[in-house]
């Protein structure tokens, strides 16, 4: 039973590789730029390369693309975590206003830096790498805060953190509003479409930044994924085989907080990837999490390529944030889960 | 003399705002069946998770064999304390096996698959609870008698000495009832397992206890065996009732067959 539950897994995580590898297809080849499927590969394998061809894959669409799938990975990831620590189908990063803490002190670290998009220099480098960093601490803040309010002798009261999110949330969305409106113009101007979760100024650069935070913390999060089943029965009897709940679920927790700092540094607030990969996730592979974890990170990196590619070419030649593009797909996915967890 | 293999001292505990008891102390014996009794709010399920670990004390010790509990890391005393709370939980989908398999935490080193100990443990646990039946189903799909004895096969599967069980009889039917208190009969008779469990149904508890904890208002009234502690004495200062007792003459154990307050 558990070989054929494993095969199932294996087939379901190959159709999306699958389908990720189409949406890749489409988002390489389609453009501003329309290239044939041999001149990417010809330009990937460097036989006779062209500058061109060079310039838009490399500089703009391999990273972007690199970029997408990193960030899906990481909410996907994420969502996971903190759906399974709150036991909360309902709970996401964004909603949990984790994002909008980590936005609100990168929006806080953009205004002093004043690192606009022009001013790329090596000077620039360091606050790049910086930018996750100072996320993290946003997003612990908020976490801290959240956990904080809705802490109730001794347990987490779901109602009270679904509530605090939502207060925390539009608190700091407020902040970064605020500062960002302080901001010189065009400083102004990235910091508005970045908020808004938008990943076409993606570079290298923005890769490894966040790489190293997916890797580690995702490295984590794996090998306690397991944990995530016990903590699905209630906190005593979590307690009474032996789990040291508190420590596990703080782990857990800030490493899906890194994550989501990360991600929001390079890409800004996208919503509901983390809260839909994990419920497709489940309804695809069940209930464990060794396997929900990799299938949601899966589905989030799909989802994630396939929204930008849309952001990019609905309204060619103006671009759309692609957080606009995943919220469009979600708010309707999260009305219907409210509507069907009522029933 | 009989070893007492876990002992409370000084113990205070409650909750934020509220404490439910304060210097309590007592001890357990090795191998024994010792049932808490006492009315509605008395502390007995506080003192259960207290000494389970489930709740944190405000001040006081507990000792498992002797060596304080504060001391051995929790995943030590999973290995040989398991706790059975009041109305558990646990994902709708989730398959009986599964739940049973969770019981195995404290001996699993990594992620990996189950040891041939571990599915022998499993098996076990579920041919004493009578739960092999349905193995394959989800816990949603069973009744109420028989999702409790799939959580009592889940404590068993940490292959303890000590078994907590927090009112395990509440929400059963009568047969139901009697057939859990009679798999605890076994477990302690069969292997010397020691049970600590508070119940509300003083027959119960005088028919399968060797001892029992009397308490009220967050204290210990008196300890004794059933037939010290089922006395209209006792009964009027614990419960506030006039019972009426007289001896089983099948098990020699006695009953309340009525009363009045």
């Amino acid at each position: 039973m558990r070989k054929e539950q494993f095969g199932h897994f294996l087939t379901l995580m190959l159709i999306f590789i699958g389908l990720t590898f189409v949406a890749f297809y489409f988002h390489i080849t389609n453009g501003a730029f329309d290239m044939s499927v041999m001149d990417v590969v010809k330009t990937m394998l460097r036989i006779d390369p062209n500058e061109k061809h060079d310039l838009v894959i490399f500089e703009f669409r391999l990273p972007r693309i690199v970029i997408a799938a990193l960030v899906g990975i990481g909410l996907g990831m994420a969502g996971t975590v903190i759906q399974g620590v709150t036991r909360n189908g309902l709970a996401d990063p964004g909603i949990l206003g984790i994002n909008a803490g980590a936005g609100a002190s990168i929006v806080i670290f953009m205004f002093f830096f004043q690192m606009s998009s022009n001013n790329l220099t090596d000077d620039s480098w360091s606050s790049i790498l910086m930018m996750p960093l100072f996320g993290f601490v946003g997003g612990a803040v908020a976490a801290g805060l959240i956990y904080l309010f809705s802490w109730r002798n001794g347990v987490l009261d779901m109602q009270r953190l679904i509530l605090t999110g939502i207060a925390i949330s539009s608190g700091f969305g407020a902040l970064s509003l605020y500062i960002s409106l302080k901001m010189n113009a065009s400083d102004y101007e990235m910091a508005a479409v970045w908020i808004a979760g938008s990943i076409y100024s993606a570079n290298w650069s923005f890769v490894l930044s966040m790489l190293p935070w997916i890797v580690i913390l995702g490295y984590v999060i794996y090998r306690k994924s397991h944990l995530l089943d016990y903590f699905q029965l209630e906190e005593a009897s979590a307690k009474s085989l032996g789990i040291s709940v508190e420590k596990e679920k703080s782990i857990l927790l800030l490493s899906s907080v890194g994550i989501v700092s990360a991600c929001v540094s390079v890409s800004g607030g996208i919503g509901f990837i983390g809260l839909m990969a994990p419920h497709i996730a489940k309804r695809l592979v069940g209930i464990q999490h060794r396997f929900v974890l990799p299938m949601s990170a899966m589905i989030g990196m799909f989802l994630l390529i396939f929204s930008d590619y849309i952001a990019k070419t609905v309204f060619e030649p103006s671009e759309l944030p692609v957080g606009i593009v995943v919220s469009i797909i979600g708010i309707p996915y999260f009305l219907y889960l409210l509507v069907k967890s009522k029933a | 003399m009989v070893n007492s293999v876990l002992r409370v001292e000084d113990l205070c505990s409650g909750y934020e705002k509220q404490t439910v008891f304060t210097n309590l102390s007592t001890s357990i014996q090795e191998g024994k069946i010792t049932t808490i009794i006492g009315p509605n709010g008395c502390g007995k399920s506080t003192l259960l998770k207290t000494i389970g670990r489930i709740l944190k004390q405000t001040s006081g010790n507990v000792y498992l064999q002797e060596q304080n509990m504060q001391a051995i890391s929790t995943k030590e005393i999973a290995k040989q304390l398991a706790l059975l709370s009041q109305n558990p939980e646990a994902p709708a989908q989730l398959k009986v096996e599964e739940l049973i398999s969770y019981g195995r935490y404290p001996h699993r080193k990594n992620v990996g698959a189950l040891s041939k100990k571990d599915i022998e443990v499993i098996e076990w646990a579920m041919e004493v609870t009578k739960t092999t039946q349905f193995r394959k189903r989800e816990i949603s799909q069973l009744s109420g008698g028989q999702r409790q004895k799939v959580w009592l096969a889940m404590a068993l599967a940490q292959e303890t000495d000590i078994l907590l069980l927090d009112e395990p009889t509440t929400y059963l039917d009568m047969a139901h009832q009697l057939e859990m208190l009679k798999i605890v009969d076994d477990l302690n008779k069969k292997h010397q397992c020691t049970i600590v469990m508070v119940l509300h149904d003083i027959n119960h508890a005088a028919r399968f206890s060797d001892e029992l904890i009397a308490m009220k208002g967050g204290e210990i009234i008196t300890v004794g065996t059933p037939s010290e502690i089922l006395t209209k004495d006792v009964m009027k200062r614990v419960f506030q009732i006039d019972a009426k007792i007289m001896i089983d003459e099948e098990n020699g154990s006695p009953v309340c067959y009525g009363y009045d307050i």
